[in-house]
């Protein structure tokens, strides 16, 4: 599993699987965002694949990006057929975002990074898993099986890797500690972007009423018209 | 002899484009790098790589020129915000939150970004952009040049005059009065997405009948002097943030086609009313667009017109403008596109410096070159065994002529949305299961998607009328294939008799060109399906990684990977 999957730590995975499962609608929207996370991992792979300077790591990434592909498919697959299933159209097309972690972190902090999210969620996963055996829900059982095989695979040959890169076990250690630093920084700046956007959620729409003079002045101009209209002259600065 | 880079983002498709000299050395998109189909994001790679494939750094730079006026597209969303105030509440703080959060700064931030001094960076205005994409690459001297796309500044179509390296502007109708607006609303109602979705309307209009065309009437009134206008009831492009359309429109054509459902246009009511709706709108588009061509033919006097904005990109309209408004010769840019205002912008920069006109644009391979070595060293280490043929053409030839879908990695990747040979797939245009195979199994998408046939352009005429001409060589037309021929093309004709064809030379696509060589002696007939070398929702491929993560993921019959060859089940 990928490093942006709900960050649901491992119990509170077990203990909320029952609330995150529970309702089919939520279930769909929920794998949703695992599809996101996966394809989103994939493009962070897609880029380390293309900038490692070692041939069997580019192999190794683009192997990894691969498996990410067929899970984002999985799960956007099953999300809509759970929508699917109560009449409802799927949630749309999947859209990756990229951090690019590779340019940003270097090989080894994006190799620990990747290392940490994998281990995240194969234990998430597990945890899912698990939940869906005991409700002998098959389907869904046998998808996390199916992607946990891999996940597992991931974890192994990132671990082992960061141990080469970093020099032994005690570098790659201190490599995962930067890594949950790192992690731990860009959840804060994350808070502060969503408390910056509820306040300027707040000034604009007060920004936005502060307008209507504005727009009772527009109102008494003519709307654009539609006919030809002759060209405008040069803007300050414009070319 | 300047150096320009033009650079045209933040909207879709951003993308960089580097003129030196009066010469257009590089023009990537940024999709091609992020591997994010339509990326709108600043192009630092695409730049970057623009920069180095010219062997200059930023330092070396006389100007970088933005494609559009951030200025005055701020003041147009806040008036049109305003307009419609309070209709506009719930959308004013996600707009204004991008115009001002980055859209506002972006020449600061390209400074930043490219590593230039912040007076260097110029900006021109949006559709000057488009014009110059198109009459600044083409073949005329003098020529009427017609700029048409979802919105820019304020306007939404122009009308040029362009002679030598001049243009003047003679006339714009502003937003939201805008053909692209209107597409793009319709392509939501579709169930398609935005920026995404209208060649897929495109598409599905030929499988329908314009039995809404009175309906249309009341969305879209064409006008005597070629203007038109958009009925405003049926839209909604300030207060939605998602479809450009009101309930209105539901109201007159029925509820739209919910995203995502499978097509079913044999059995399937409501979808064969999505091809009818989509066949309406593709015959009033193509009738405003005639009205606009055959405007500026009046106005301007001039044998020539160039087309160039998202618009453009419509090839059965462009045909017809072609057939009809009066032009002896129409040129289409192969980014027609928001990518394509890069070019226009660094163009226009290196004019107004002092350099020549560059030449006609020959060729779309202006992108990345393909490292043909490294793409052989990943496939060893992933375990694959790519050969070397001693006529890597011929032995693609031989496997096209077998039946089988051959993927093909030569040369630099290609400027605009059409993949011409570079990094195509290509198959047998005379079986119609390579249609199949490819929409359901390679591509996964939509099972009424046509595919186009590239030509050895000496050999054209025999079986696509009218060709080769001057958009050929990008696939922006289409053109009738001739009824003797066409039981032999049976997987690259659209069901109205025509085709998206691309006339193929050796200074144009060269390694195409061999390929098409090879195929003729093979078959008898230098023709190929070639579509675009892309999974389904990515951009095509740019580089040796890209190649190989779509020849595992894809069941391809072989990929040419420079001179290498890949095998499907070769050891």
């Amino acid at each position: 599993m990928s490093r942006r999957a709900l960050a649901l730590r491992p119990l509170v995975a077990r203990a909320t699987a029952g609330i995150v499962w529970g309702s089919p609608r939520w279930a769909a929207r929920v794998l949703f965002s695992f599809a996101h996370a996966e394809a989103s991992s994939r493009l962070d792979l897609l880029a380390a694949a293309r900038r490692t300077p070692s041939e069997a790591r580019r192999a190794l990434y683009l192997r990894h990006a691969l498996d990410e592909t067929r899970h984002a498919q999985l799960f956007a697959l099953r999300s809509a057929e759970l929508r699917g299933k109560r009449g409802l159209p799927p949630l749309g097309l999947v859209r990756p975002d990229s951090e690019a972690l590779f340019e940003q972190l270097g090989e080894l902090g994006f190799l620990a990074f990747v290392h940490r999210g994998e281990r995240r969620g194969r234990q998430q996963f597990e945890s899912y898993r698990a939940h869906f055996a005991r409700r002998g829900d098959d389907r869904m059982r046998a998808l996390f099986d199916a992607i946990l095989t891999d996940e597992r695979r991931h974890e192994s040959y990132t671990g082992a890797l960061l141990e080469e890169l970093a020099g032994g076990a005690r570098g790659a250690r201190r490599a995962l500690r930067r890594a949950a630093l790192w992690e731990a920084w860009r959840r804060w700046r994350r808070a502060g972007r969503a408390l910056a956007g509820v306040a300027y959620a707040g000034a604009m729409s007060a920004l936005y009423l502060v307008l209507a003079p504005l727009a009772l002045a527009l109102r008494l101009r003519p709307a654009a018209g539609s006919r030809w209209l002759p060209p405008p002259g040069p803007s300050a600065g414009e070319l | 002899m300047a150096a320009v880079l033009g650079i045209s983002a933040y909207y879709h498709d951003a993308a960089a484009a580097l003129v030196v000299g009066g010469r257009v050395v590089a023009a990537m998109q940024e999709e091609r790098f992020s591997r994010l189909k339509n990326d709108p994001a600043l192009p630092r790679q695409a730049a970057a790589a623009c920069l180095a494939l010219a062997g200059i750094s930023p330092g070396d730079l006389d100007a970088v020129v933005y494609y559009e006026n951030p200025y005055a597209k701020l003041e147009r969303v806040m008036t049109s915000m305003a307009r419609d105030f309070p209709r506009t509440f719930g959308q004013f703080p996600r707009a204004i939150g991008s115009q001002l959060g980055s859209k506002l700064w972006v020449l600061d931030q390209l400074a930043e970004a490219i590593g230039v001094e912040r007076r260097k960076v110029l900006f021109t205005e949006h559709h000057e952009s488009h014009a110059a994409s198109a009459f600044l690459t083409s073949p005329y001297p003098e020529a009427a040049v017609l700029t048409v796309d979802g919105v820019g500044e304020q306007a939404t179509t122009a009308l040029w005059e362009g002679r030598g390296a001049a243009l003047r502007q003679l006339g714009a109708i502003d937003f939201p009065h805008s053909l692209g607006l209107l597409y793009a609303a319709f392509t939501a109602y579709l169930g398609f997405e935005v920026n995404e979705g209208e060649y897929k309307v495109m598409g599905l209009a030929a499988h329908g009948a314009p039995r809404f065309r009175a309906e249309m009437d009341r969305v879209v009134r064409l006008e005597s002097d070629g203007s038109f206008r958009l009925e405003p009831r049926f839209f909604a492009h300030t207060t939605e943030r998602d479809v450009g359309f009101s309930p209105a429109l539901e109201a007159l054509l029925g509820p739209r086609r919910p995203p995502g459902r499978p097509f079913d246009l044999d059995a399937n009511p409501d979808d064969r009313r999505a091809a009818d709706v989509a066949a309406s709108l593709q015959q009033v588009t193509e009738e405003a667009l005639l009205g606009l061509a055959r405007a500026a033919r009046a106005r301007t006097k001039m044998p020539a017109l160039c087309l160039a904005g998202g618009v453009a990109l419509n090839a059965v309209a462009n045909a017809r403008i072609a057939r009809e408004a009066g032009f002896e010769r129409v040129f289409v840019p192969p980014a027609a596109g928001d990518a394509g205002g890069a070019l226009g912008a660094a163009l226009i920069g290196a004019r107004d410096l002092g350099d020549p006109r560059p030449p006609a644009l020959a060729t779309a391979a202006l992108g990345e070159p393909f490292d043909g070595g490294a793409a052989a060293d990943l496939a060893r280490a992933l375990g694959l065994t790519p050969t070397a043929p001693p006529d890597p053409a011929a032995a693609v030839a031989q496997r096209i002529a077998a039946g089988q879908v051959v993927a093909v990695c030569r040369g630099r990747f290609e400027w605009g949305p059409r993949s011409l040979g570079q990094r195509s797939l290509l198959a047998d245009p005379g079986r119609a299961e390579s249609r199949e195979r490819l929409n359901r199994v390679v591509k996964q998408r939509e099972p009424f998607r046509p595919f186009a046939p590239a030509v050895a352009a000496a050999a054209a005429a025999a079986t696509f009328a009218g060709t080769p001409n001057d958009m050929t060589p990008f696939m922006t037309t289409v053109a009738r294939v001739a009824p003797a021929r066409a039981a032999a093309l049976p997987a690259v004709i659209h069901v109205d008799g025509t085709a998206r064809v691309q006339t193929v030379t050796a200074d144009g696509a060269p390694d195409l060109s061999t390929i098409l060589e090879a195929v003729g002696r093979e078959t008898g007939d230098p023709i190929v399906l070639n579509t675009s070398l892309n999974g389904a929702g990515e951009p095509i491929v740019a580089g040796p990684v890209d190649a190989l993560a779509f020849f595992l993921q894809h069941p391809v019959d072989a990929m040419l990977i420079g001179d290498a060859l890949l095998e499907r089940g070769a050891p």
